[in-house]
């Protein structure tokens, strides 16, 4: 009762629940993570209250697992053992919109639904992951490192600097965020991430899940908005040749964004009539689909277009491809809405599109090279096939990064989450593919769940130097134990 | 050799950077051949680099550092090719070859130098004349019957120990370039070595016994103009002569002009033209000698003015060398093909001979002109084409080494070719 | 005092005795760090070692923790504090471990220590791909140069240095190995950060630890989209450059007569992506670099005739156009820029289509080439900070004229990365070698009105610094604690 009463004391009585059924929702997610309800919820409103929360859970040795919003795919705001669900809903408001630096800066409570509809106000757009779920938070995004849209370098390192309140309560604000008087008695504006000092306190704190500290708000970067748009999907039989057009385009540093989809995924996303425009779709669609946005820019923006569809085929010539269709069959319009579907949430009243078809999604995603992905299906497709799963309902998203440097891959499951012999086989299935896409060598930089611990059991050296650095932060291991490593 | 006020100046104005050890940044055309100091590429401490031996120079004038073995071996060791210098002067204008030549003086004054290979050269330059300890009587027995030097003309032939007693074939056909282009020439009866090597190991005593008695010699034969075919001898007689005379180049009695730079004037005037096919791929390897090293000298006496400004000097920083003429004379050869590697011009990779590095560390120079080498034969060329005895020697010693089948030329010989 | 004899034994048995020396010329040769000036906090090493591999680092570094001897690590030598500051100091040189391996494709490349900008440069050209030269030159380390700076003025298109960092092999300071990034679970470099929290936070932040936290044997390294046609070069070495192909390049300078026209264009050039290099030309930086081939006199000359001319408020901007791919791209980015001009009341200059310091080589130590002494600050903030900040040092600067050279007010340089996300702040100011104090404290007060006032900048001064910076310093005591157990990596 002690930590409720304190608790109490510093979000107010609205703001705290021990009731078990408050703490029911907060025990599971979209993923099959084993379900574990928190002690207590807490709902601060702002970073003092976090601040306080933190102290009262270290002091306490009370774990605390901070969650942002309203919708969570991978298990990693689950209260693995209990304590303090620190819930930061109630931090939802964009604090700045700094058009300057084309950047924003938002607590943990906003979502993308929230973002993407303010920022075309100001001719600017978020660099945001494949259509989020509209609840899903701007900056856990950021945080986990989720893949943008658009290739272009100039786009990476998306989360500039951050406001933390560490494990024992400080408040640590990093890079020139740290200056005194930041954002307003400053000339200071928050865009330089390095630091302070000699270490990148912003990487310690990305694709941590919340194990080394609370982030209470965040600069991120937008984009400027493209006046108008030129949509190209080019159908591919093989992802190989699909893969080497994205090289050959990303070498031109052409393009905004660009992304390729299987017929299932991109079915799904376009489907407007559930379920025969699905199965329709999925029948005409080409295997693969690269999709790619010309955006015009700022200025001259058919000038902009123009030459860089000269570039685009360019490209296709030196694969002797010899269309570069800018619609889709049965779709029509779809050139022109795309665009804006890509920079936008998932519309809030329809199905969220991963659990349109089955109900239910699971997801492996990892790094590897444009170059390898085809393997990669090949090897995700036999899993699944030994797993008695339907192959041709796999879901399969590449999205290339930095000019081509690596693509995130995806595959993703979807399921019957009624079926508890579906639920129990996919269980199975997302096991063995995270498997065997870390054998061949994909990179799960961001490890959540049980593949975690299959990531740290290979990766040696940096789990115990990770462990150490836990060990200084976290010394009494309060935030979201049983995450990651720790 | 610097005045002690000077060498601490310029040693103390390096900053560390290691410019010194680069090809020119904005030349280098690979990571395989990016590397300009042959000692540094070898050896890599940095004591053995400009930077190094700057910073020992220092070291040792102030009493901190003494000749040790390693000093004594990095000092010895560097191939005074200059390549050093000309980077430094991209950006901090240090006369690094100075310094490094002053810092092997002082090891001479000190006694600590130089190594006995190279006092064996000063012993034989004593007694006869020339670098070999060869009979001064048979200097001129390179000469032919069938080349007959004038006894009296303004221009005159400075052969040079190596083309004298080594490589006779290489004056032989130097004479004969000469006598097809028209140009009546005389020799020295009593031409001395040029002391190129006792300069380069800081025996100046000797040294400038051999700058004065040539420098007499050719005033009394009244010549005005000085051909050589040795670059050593050519920076010899154009460089070091002047500067241990404490003079500038302009000042001697007598103009010095490469065969190449002579033949490339006459051709240029329309004097002169090959008339035989020469069918080949050549690439050209610039002579440290005769590149960035062959600038006039300008003698100056040190004066500064706050912060560091150098009243009234002329720099020298590499561009004055001779780099077109050989190449002109390769170009206007039918039929030959001249093919560039990455190093050239200022930013040429010495071969390995100079700074009496051939003399003493023969297995260094072999392994510096097996790196050249190594480069010219990526360009594809048949054969590799110097303008030095010296380079020509060990560059073949080193394509031998390795059977690596490129030839290597001395630009005389393919003068030779090319003429009916 | 020296090595312990047992010690150097068991690291000549490491390396070959060919590869260690405790010779005092070798040593003495490896005291003093580039750029700074001799002083007696930087001491004659023990000994200095040349390890040829990553096992042959760990070796060394286990032996030094065995023994206590602290250590201290270079490379390419062109460094900026990595020398020994105690006695019988190990030096470990790792310019022998230069191998380059690129994958073209995938667009990065894997270095060792002792691999030069300039040598992996041109590899890349000769490919179509590009890597950052910084502002040092290409005779620094890329690796070091990555783990510690990294910027250059083609960050305005391809960013920040520090986001260069891929796959990571680290010996940590009492020898142990740590792989980051995709390295951590494969052999493959081709992915930086994780898996989860990014130990590469360790590595840098807004700069690197000069060898204080153990010595990173091998990295793999961003390389970027580059144009297919060749970079010439031209000239002799005091005066090279490198000739651009016209139909992808065009430089253009521009004057604007104001310096909020010039920023706000900066600002409006980075809204329409357009352009490879945005950034001011301070008068001062253009007399500096053009004392290439002329010396300290050249300079001194040109200065005194320029300096005076300079008016406060105007600002040139030079604009890099980039036709990647296409010459229709390079026409646009030329009606673009032309249409901004424009709109912000500048003067648009074409200028010659070559480039002397952006590719291969830089300019930055032509500074000493001036004479006297020289400091600059350097600051990593936005546009606006940068305008803003250089106003307060040069108003810092007026109170130690004349012993800090006359200046002339000239602006200070800001260049400008990704597109304008964040920018560079650098002013250079000079004294005669008898006022380096007068610099020495206009330094530290641009730094006390830095720590407090909003300055971010790159080389932050612990004791000023860390009591308003978030206490970091205690945080990285207890970092090196953590790892450096025996205190052997390049203590203080």
């Amino acid at each position: 009762m002690q930590i409720k009463q304190a608790l109490t004391k510093i979000v107010g009585a609205e703001n705290v629940s021990d009731d078990p059924e408050a703490l029911l929702s907060y025990s599971k997610d979209c993923s099959l993570s084993t379900p574990r309800a928190p002690n207590y919820v807490a709902r601060p409103k702002n970073t003092d209250e976090v601040q306080k929360v933190v102290k009262l859970a270290n002091e306490s040795r009370i774990p605390v697992v901070p969650c942002s919003s309203g919708i969570h795919f991978y298990g990693n705001t689950i209260p693995n053992l209990g304590g303090i669900m620190l819930d930061l809903g109630r931090m939802n408001r964009i604090l700045e919109f700094d058009l300057y630096n084309k950047m924003v800066r938002v607590e943990p409570g906003v979502t993308w639904g929230q973002l993407q509809s303010e920022a075309p106000k100001h001719k600017m757009m978020g660099l945001g992951p494949l259509l989020p779920h509209p609840l899903k938070s701007v900056l856990t995004s950021h945080l986990e490192r989720e893949p943008m849209l658009i290739p272009k370098f100039e786009y990476a390192g998306s989360m500039v600097t951050i406001e933390a309140v560490l494990p024992d309560g400080e408040v640590f604000r990093t890079g020139s965020a740290c200056v005194p008087g930041f954002p307003d008695k400053s000339l200071a504006e928050g865009v330089n991430p390095g630091g302070p000092g000699y270490l990148s306190y912003n990487w310690l704190l990305q694709g941590a899940q919340g194990t080394m500290g609370v982030v209470t708000w965040a600069k991120v970067k937008l984009a400027p908005r493209p006046k108008i748009d030129k949509t190209f999907f080019i159908p591919f039989e093989q992802l190989e040749d699909a893969a080497q057009l994205v090289y050959n385009v990303q070498r031109r540093m052409i393009g905004e964004e660009c992304l390729i989809l299987n017929s299932v995924n991109l079915a799904a996303i376009l489907t407007k009539k559930w379920p025969q425009d699905y199965d329709n779709l999925r029948r005409i669609l080409a295997p693969w689909t690269v999709i790619l946005v010309s955006g015009g820019g700022w200025r001259r923006p058919e000038e902009r277009i123009e030459y860089e569809e000269d570039g685009l085929r360019e490209a296709a010539n030196e694969l002797h491809i010899p269309e570069l269709p800018t619609s889709l069959p049965s779709l029509p319009g779809i050139e022109r809405d795309l665009p804006g579907m890509l920079r936008n949430a998932w519309p809030e009243k329809k199905t969220y599109w991963k659990f349109a078809s089955q109900g239910a999604c699971q997801d492996v995603f990892f790094y590897t090279t444009l170059n390898r992905a085809s393997e990669f299906v090949s090897v995700m497709s036999q899993v699944a096939a030994e797993n008695g799963y339907c192959i041709d309902d796999i879901g399969f998203y590449v999205q290339p990064m930095e000019y081509g440097r690596s693509c995130h891959f995806e595959c993703n499951f979807p399921y019957n989450p009624g079926n508890p012999d579906d639920v129990a086989m996919i269980y199975n299935l997302h096991a063995e593919a995270a498997e065997a896409a870390i054998d061949m060598g994909g990179y799960f930089s961001r490890p959540y769940g049980v593949v975690a611990d299959m990531v740290y059991d290979r990766a040696a050296s940096y789990t115990t130097a990770l462990k150490k650095v836990k060990q200084l932060f976290d010394p009494n291991n309060i935030m979201s134990p049983g995450r990651l490593c720790f | 050799m610097l005045k002690v006020e000077e060498y601490k100046h310029q040693a103390e104005t390096c900053v560390r950077c290691s410019y010194c050890k680069f090809v020119d940044l904005n030349w280098v055309k690979s990571s395989r051949f990016s590397r300009q100091c042959p000692i540094d590429t070898r050896y890599r401490f940095n004591l053995y680099s400009a930077h190094g031996l700057l910073h020992s120079a220092l070291a040792e004038l102030s009493g901190k550092l003494e000749f040790t073995p390693k000093l004594m071996d990095a000092l010895w060791h560097c191939t005074l090719c200059g390549g050093c210098d000309t980077k430094c002067k991209r950006n901090l204008d240090v006369e690094v070859l100075q310094v490094i030549e002053t810092l092997r003086c002082r090891c001479v004054e000190q006694g600590k130098g130089p190594l006995p290979e190279h006092k064996m050269l000063a012993d034989n330059v004593k007694s006869s004349h020339n670098i070999y300890g060869a009979d001064p009587k048979e200097r001129l027995n390179w000469l032919p019957p069938d080349i007959k030097p004038a006894k009296k003309a303004d221009i005159l032939y400075f052969v040079g120990d190596p083309m004298s007693y080594r490589w006779p074939e290489l004056a032989q056909a130097t004479a004969k370039i000469l006598g097809k282009a028209g140009a009546k020439f005389m020799v020295l009866e009593d031409e001395w070595s040029s002391g190129h090597e006792l300069f380069a190991t800081g025996q100046l005593a000797p040294a400038k016994e051999m700058a004065d008695h040539n420098t007499k010699a050719i005033k009394d034969s009244g010549a005005k103009t000085v051909i050589t075919s040795d670059a050593e001898c050519y920076k010899t007689l154009k460089v070091d002569y002047p500067k241990i005379m404490e003079k500038s180049t302009e000042d001697m009695p007598y103009t010095v002009l490469h065969i190449t730079e002579y033949i490339d004037q006459l051709m240029q005037d329309g004097k002169f033209k090959f008339n035989r096919r020469v069918p080949m791929k050549v690439t050209y390897h610039d002579p440290c000698n005769l590149g960035r090293l062959a600038e006039p000298w300008y003698h100056w006496e040190p004066k500064y003015e706050p912060p560091n400004i150098a009243v009234g000097k002329t720099w020298r920083r590499g561009e004055k060398g001779v780099y077109e003429p050989p190449r002109n004379i390769l170009k206007g050869i039918r039929g030959l093909e001249l093919i560039e590697m990455e190093r050239i011009w200022d930013n040429a990779w010495c071969c390995g001979y100079g700074g009496g590095v051939g003399t003493a560390f023969p297995d260094f120079a072999l392994w510096t002109a097996g790196e050249r080498i190594e480069e010219a034969i990526t360009t594809g060329a048949e054969a590799i084409v110097s303008s030095c005895p010296h380079c020509k020697d060990i560059l073949g010693r080193a394509a031998d080494a390795n059977n690596t089948g490129i030839k290597v030329y001395d630009i005389t010989e393919v003068m030779l070719r090319a003429i009916r | 005092m020296s090595i312990p004899r047992e010690a150097y034994q068991t690291l000549q048995s490491i390396v070959g005795p060919e590869w260690v020396s405790d010779d005092p010329a070798i040593c003495e040769a490896d005291r003093y760090c580039s750029l700074s000036s001799p002083s007696d906090e930087q001491r004659r090493p023990g000994c200095s070692i040349e390890p040829a591999s990553t096992e042959e680092v760990q070796a060394i570094v286990k032996v030094a923790n065995r023994y206590k001897i602290p250590y201290v690590c270079t490379s390419t030598f062109y460094s900026a504090g990595t020398y020994a500051r105690k006695d019988d100091s190990i030096l470990i040189d790792l310019k022998r471990m230069n191998e380059i391996e690129i994958d073209e494709k995938n667009l990065y490349a894997i270095v060792g220590p002792g691999v030069a900008f300039s040598a992996l440069q041109a590899d890349l050209l000769k490919r179509g791909l590009i890597t950052f030269v910084p502002g040092c030159g290409g005779n620094s380390s890329v690796l070091a140069n990555t783990v510690n700076m990294g910027d250059a003025p083609i960050g305005w298109r391809y960013g920040l240095g520090y986001q260069r960092l891929l796959g990571v092999e680290w010996v940590l300071p009492d020898g142990e190995m740590l792989k980051m990034g995709s390295l951590s679970m494969s052999d493959d470099y081709f992915w930086g950060e994780g898996p989860g929290p990014d130990l590469r936070g360790l590595l840098r932040g807004c700069a690197g630890h000069q060898s204080r936290l153990g010595i990173v044997t091998k990295i793999g390294v961003k390389i970027f989209p580059f144009v297919s046609e060749e970079l010439e070069p031209m000239g002799w070495a005091f005066h090279s450059f490198m000739k651009l192909p016209p139909n992808r390049f065009k430089w253009y300078n521009i004057r604007f007569y104001s310096r909020e026209d010039a920023i706000n264009a900066m600002f409006e050039i980075g809204r329409s992506e357009i352009g490879l290099v945005v950034m001011t030309v301070p008068p001062i930086f253009r007399s500096v670099a053009r004392t290439r081939g002329v010396g300290c006199g050249g300079f001194w000359e040109a200065w005194k005739e320029n300096g005076p001319k300079i008016k406060p408020n105007q600002e040139d901007l030079r604009v890099l156009l980039y036709g990647i791919g296409s010459d229709k791209r390079l026409e646009y980015e030329e009606k673009v820029l032309l249409d901004i001009v424009k709109d912000f009341g500048g003067s648009p200059r074409e200028a010659p289509c070559r480039d002397e310091t952006n590719f291969m080589a830089a300019d930055a130590i032509c500074a000493n080439v001036v004479g006297g002494r020289f400091s600059s600050e350097v600051s990593y903030e936005s546009i606006n900070q940068a305008v803003r900040y250089s106003r307060v040092v040069n108003e810092i600067t007026e109170k130690y004229k004349p012993r800090i050279l006359e200046d002339y007010g000239t602006t200070n340089w800001v260049c400008p990365y990704e597109l304008g996300y964040i920018a560079k702040m650098e002013c250079l100011r000079m004294s005669s070698v008898e006022n380096r104090d007068a610099l020495d404290k206009w330094h530290d007060d641009v730094h006390k009105f830095c720590a407090t006032g909003g300055g971010s900048t790159i080389f932050p001064e612990d004791e000023i610094f860390g009591p308003v910076w978030g206490n970091y310093p205690e945080k990285e005591a207890k970092i090196r604690a953590l790892f450096d157990p025996n205190h052997v990596s390049a203590p203080q």
